[in-house]
């Protein structure tokens, strides 16, 4: 992929800082052949037969009791047919599975789930790494543009929908008036790709920031001589990028891609929330506000349940399938 | 290479104009009357009701108790905010030196344990996890609001990524100086951790003040509101058919976005130290 | 543990004579805003009428969000003393045997007498049991009317339409006028279910689903609704309706704003829309079909009903029965009636506000109880159906879609029939 020598020990050494998250762990695996656990510890360690699970108990309850127990109960009742009081329920096997995954609609909501989370980690990645060069290449204004950049890291998802409800209102809406500029009827709410439109403009603007400071300290990560020795090499500014900063950055970007996947799968669901204006009708939704709307509006707790296993289930073999194939492209191209 | 440049400062520009206008846009419009709003729609210029606006926003009673003002709710949000990520970093600095500096016996399948728990965020196993804290009676406390959070591990890889980068030597060195493990916590790794420490905490506070589902779930008493709930009550506005209060409703959008901005603004430079510079 | 309980609440009962340490009793509601207030106002009147009892209300968000957070507080045995349940959430409550006292029962064993014919007929069958016993009191009523632009009509040279025909008749001069003829908020509660009511056809099996829960199927294949859905996306072609979502504002800003002739709003809506409209209004009834035998019947009642829910101490269900009928008193439900729009339940409080001259000075304010004391055909009493919250998505799924020009009128109430069956099947497996 790449012809420049010294990328090669780069991409080693720069796969740090694309570890600093939480995935990190397979991030920093620099040989397919060795297995996670053996990277995982020190080769100087203590000896203490009792420390370490003192270390661990705090954080192990919590898991225990507010990750585990209700997560084995959800599995539970995704067997049954419960009376939404609690009065009784039925055991019905594997009858919620077969409910959901035969509903047209839950299917319909899925493939939207997989669209809407694939464009928005896309755009969020673009539009971040192409202000993160930017802002890389400016001298000038090089704090301010950083600074005015990354304010909406802060932002709350609802907030962040409440925002976007009042840039795309029918009757009061800035951008349903710039769209009306260019012949667009643009009518969230109403149309199903109009919602969609603006449901992603508003996740990827909240995404934006996250990516933006990732990217830029990676490009900044880069050592001055190999931006010299690149120049020299190529030319071209663009032909650059893509043969050289590119594949240095390509740790981060695998680290990103995961973290927005995440991201628009499962945080989206207050900007969701927010924007569907408590009425979903024939809006789009995620699988996750599917769950949230089935299971506590609803009040169908056999058939939420199933539908939070079956996402169980889609993270997991996401996750795998992110760490066997793309990681691997990544490190080992 | 001049215009170039330009080019670059152009799509900057833009950036920041597609990143920053919708706040201005909200800010802006809650200095302005509701009817002006209804009337008008939003506006770009400030209107000349900044200051009673907000202050009505603050100090309004809003509730049956009247013990739900603004300040209130932003105070609720703080403790949130705080107590989560003071929280997490405790349990996962613990956890992660456990892991990294400790050969026991369990190590790989707590470590798999503790790393599932990314996979299920809170949304999708929110019934059940309303059922058990109703169980363990933590409703309307803080203790309810804030420990379910912490049940998830981001902050333990982050910090056993970290701790994970520290010299070896320094542990040798450590050990020939005959310094225990809580010495060489306390003394090596607390102190090195610092700008870490920092970053995570910034992360983890704007995540905890962010939190909307889960405490709208758990507060049924008024004065446990936190200021993102608040946003709740700010739709109904919307959905329902009386006459919305823009103006306040901006207000409260507002002020619940300006200290978490504050937090990552001021602390800018340790923030993104810390996410991706870990390694150093 | 429930004797104990007991003791502990006559214990708070006689201790509250003589030290005024009052039971406390939570209300749980879905509402914000204006009606959040005025349910606060009502509260503290309660507290200031007696010493007995402390009542506290707590918004707990939308009435699906009241409803859901109710539910998963019994599961757990938090439950309100008394929670607010909408229209559509009636059937999974009230099924659900065991959840609640009967608000005929809670108020009879509190030493008081209940009678139902104090309540107009709108309100009696909705939220009771097939023997027309009160299961939930209704609280917030409302029924859907039709509000008029008056110098819309005047400009047009039209009176307000009784009937779709009549309407029909009168959109293109309203149109000509300059403004859109007909809006609408919510066409499950204005288009369906009181499409039903005001025409007088069955909605479901099983007696509208009042007589049991097994097999109960819905019918809006029916070839009427089926018609009046052709109808509306036919005007919506023309230009005679216009559809703006299934958010409630969005659509009526359009009237507020004098654009729109006719808005089907509810007769709640009056109060709020007093100061947002820029235009004198009146208001008139939901219209029907003038085509179809025997309609002009009254319309289900809207809103919600307050359920006092199982599992209490009797002192805490005793404070209960006094606020409902601290609840009921002329005085207050005229209060609640003038502060909200929301119509008197009985029939001494529209008295009451008659007498005092109300409707002279607020006319709009008497269409909602007139409709709802219009003659009650067979099928206007209201339904009882499960799920029906999740019933209610379907449609104003399939109804954005029938306006988006996706789906045609006849398949969209296809996929309603088939896919709300199923939750109604799904419902009895659970209630069973």
């Amino acid at each position: 992929m790449t012809n420049t020598p010294s990328s090669s020990a780069m991409s080693a050494t720069l796969a740090a800082p694309a570890a600093g998250g939480p995935w990190g762990l397979f991030g920093r695996r620099k040989s397919a052949s060795k297995p996670p656990e053996e990277t995982d510890a020190k080769r100087v360690q203590f000896n203490s037969r009792l420390l370490p699970y003192l270390f661990l108990a705090p954080q192990m309850a919590i898991i225990f009791v507010f990750f585990y127990w209700p997560s084995v109960q959800a599995i539970h009742s995704s067997f049954y047919l419960e009376d939404p009081f609690g009065f009784g329920s039925t055991f019905v096997g594997l009858a919620n599975y077969t409910d959901v995954l035969k509903s047209g609609e839950y299917l319909g909501i899925a493939r939207f789930t997989a669209v809407f989370t694939a464009l928005v980690t896309f755009f969020s990645l673009a539009i971040g790494l192409l202000l993160a060069v930017k802002a890389d290449g400016v001298i000038r204004g090089n704090a301010t543009y950083k600074t005015l950049l990354i304010w909406v890291y802060a932002i709350a998802p609802p907030v962040a929908g409440l925002m976007g409800m009042m840039m795309f209102d029918q009757h009061i809406g800035p951008l349903v008036k710039f769209a009306a500029f260019f012949g667009w009827d643009l009518k969230v709410g109403l149309n199903y790709n109009d919602t969609a439109f603006a449901m992603i403009v508003v996740s990827v603007w909240k995404q934006i920031p996250y990516n933006f400071i990732f990217f830029l300290s990676g490009l900044q990560g880069i050592p001055v001589s190999v931006r010299e020795a690149a120049l020299m090499d190529c030319r071209s500014g663009f032909r650059r990028f893509w043969t050289v900063i590119l594949p240095l950055l390509a740790p981060t970007a695998f680290f990103l891609l995961i973290i927005n996947t995440t991201y628009a799968l499962f945080d989206t669901f207050g900007v969701i929330d927010v924007m569907v204006k408590d009425k979903a009708a024939n809006n789009p939704i995620t699988l996750v506000y599917k769950v949230y709307m089935d299971g506590f509006r609803g009040n169908d707790l056999g058939g939420s349940s199933a539908q939070s296993v079956i996402l169980m289930i889609i993270v997991f073999v996401l996750t795998i399938f992110q760490f066997r194939f793309i990681e691997r492209r990544v490190h080992y191209n | 290479m001049h215009r170039t440049k330009l080019f670059d400062h152009v799509i900057l520009m833009m950036g920041v104009f597609f990143m920053v206008g919708p706040l201005l846009v909200a800010l802006m419009t809650s200095s302005h009357e509701a009817a002006d709003i209804h009337r008008n729609g939003l506006q770009i210029l400030p209107g000349g009701h900044f200051i009673d606006t907000y202050t009505t926003v603050l100090t309004k009673q809003g509730g049956f108790t009247g013990k739900i003002t603004g300040l209130r709710m932003m105070m609720n949000s703080l403790i949130l905010g705080i107590g989560f990520a003071a929280g997490k970093i405790i349990l996962s600095m613990l956890a992660a030196y456990a892991l990294v500096y400790f050969r026991f016996r369990f190590a790989t399948i707590t470590f798999w344990m503790i790393f599932t728990t990314l996979l299920l965020p809170l949304e999708v196993r929110i019934l059940p996890s309303y059922e058990v804290m109703n169980t363990l009676k933590l409703t309307n406390t803080y203790t309810g609001l804030i420990v379910p959070l912490l049940a998830s591990a981001t902050g333990t890889f982050y910090f056993r990524q970290f701790f994970k980068s520290i010299p070896d030597e320094l542990l040798e060195a450590a050990r020939i100086d005959g310094a225990g493990p809580f010495k060489f916590f306390i003394d090596v790794i607390v102190p090195l951790s610092k700008t870490m420490i920092a970053a995570i905490f910034i992360i983890m506070f704007v995540y905890g003040w962010n939190q909307y589902l889960w405490p709208t779930l758990m507060t049924t008493d008024e004065s446990f509101f936190t200021l993102v709930r608040g946003i709740k009550q700010i739709l109904l506005v919307w959905v329902g058919s009386n006459i919305p209060d823009y103006n306040e409703a901006f207000a409260l959008a507002i002020l619940a976005m300006v200290p978490p901005v504050m937090i990552v603004m001021i602390f800018q430079r340790w923030f993104i130290k810390g996410l991706t510079e870990s390694d150093k | 543990m429930i004797r104990k309980f007991t003791m502990t609440g006559l214990a708070l009962v006689f201790s509250a004579t003589s030290s005024f340490a009052a039971t406390n009793i939570s209300w749980w509601h879905g509402m914000a805003g204006r009606n959040g207030e005025v349910i606060n106002e009502i509260a503290t009147k309660f507290n200031a009428s007696q010493t007995a009892c402390a009542l506290t209300p707590v918004s707990k968000g939308t009435y699906e969000e009241a409803l859901a957070s109710g539910i998963a507080a019994f599961r757990s045995g938090e439950q309100p003393n008394i929670l607010q349940v909408f229209d559509a959430g009636a059937a999974t409550i009230i099924n659900a045997k065991g959840a609640v006292i009967p608000a005929e029962d809670l108020i009879n064993n509190a030493g008081y007498t209940f009678d139902r014919e104090a309540f107009i007929d709108g309100v009696r069958y909705f939220y009771a049991d097939s023997d027309g016993k009160f299961v939930g009191m209704p609280f917030n009523s409302s029924a859907p009317i039709m509000y008029i632009n008056d110098e819309a009509l005047k400009k047009a040279g039209v009176e307000a339409p009784k009937t779709w025909e009549e309407f029909e008749a009168a959109a293109p001069k309203l149109k000509a006028a300059g403004f859109i003829p007909l809006v609408q908020s919510q066409l499950t509660w204005q288009f369906t279910e009181n499409f039903f009511s005001r025409n007088n056809i069955q909605f479901a099996t099983n007696n509208n689903g009042y007589d049991s829960v097994t097999d109960t199927q819905l019918k809006v294949t029916d070839p009427n609704l089926i018609m009046m859905f052709d109808k509306l996306k036919a005007w919506a072609d023309e230009g005679y309706f216009a559809f703006y979502g299934a958010g409630w504002n969005d659509n009526q800003k359009m009237f507020e704003e004098n654009k729109a002739a006719l808005w089907i709003g509810s007769s709640g809506s009056f109060g709020g829309l007093q100061k947002t409209a820029q235009m004198p209004f009146s208001a008139t009834f939901l219209p029907y079909w003038g085509s179809i035998k025997g309609a002009g019947t009254s319309s289900f009642i809207g809103g919600a009903a307050l359920f006092a829910m199982a599992g209490k101490p009797e002192a805490e269900n005793k404070c209960v029965a006094d606020f409902f009928q601290f609840l009921t008193s002329p005085e207050i439900q005229v209060f609640y009636h003038k502060a909200t729009g929301y119509v008197a339940i009985t029939k001494a409080a529209y008295e009451l506000a008659k007498k005092e001259g109300y409707y002279n000075e607020k006319p709009v304010a008497e269409v909602g109880i007139q409709q709802l004391m219009l003659p009650a055909g067979e099928w206007s009493k209201g339904y009882r159906l499960g799920f029906y919250p999740q019933i209610r998505e379907i449609m104003e799924r399939e109804y954005g879609r029938i306006f988006a020009g996706e789906v045609s009128v006849k398949d969209a109430f296809d996929t309603i029939e088939k896919e709300g069956n199923e939750l109604l099947a799904r419902f009895a497996k659970t209630a069973g």
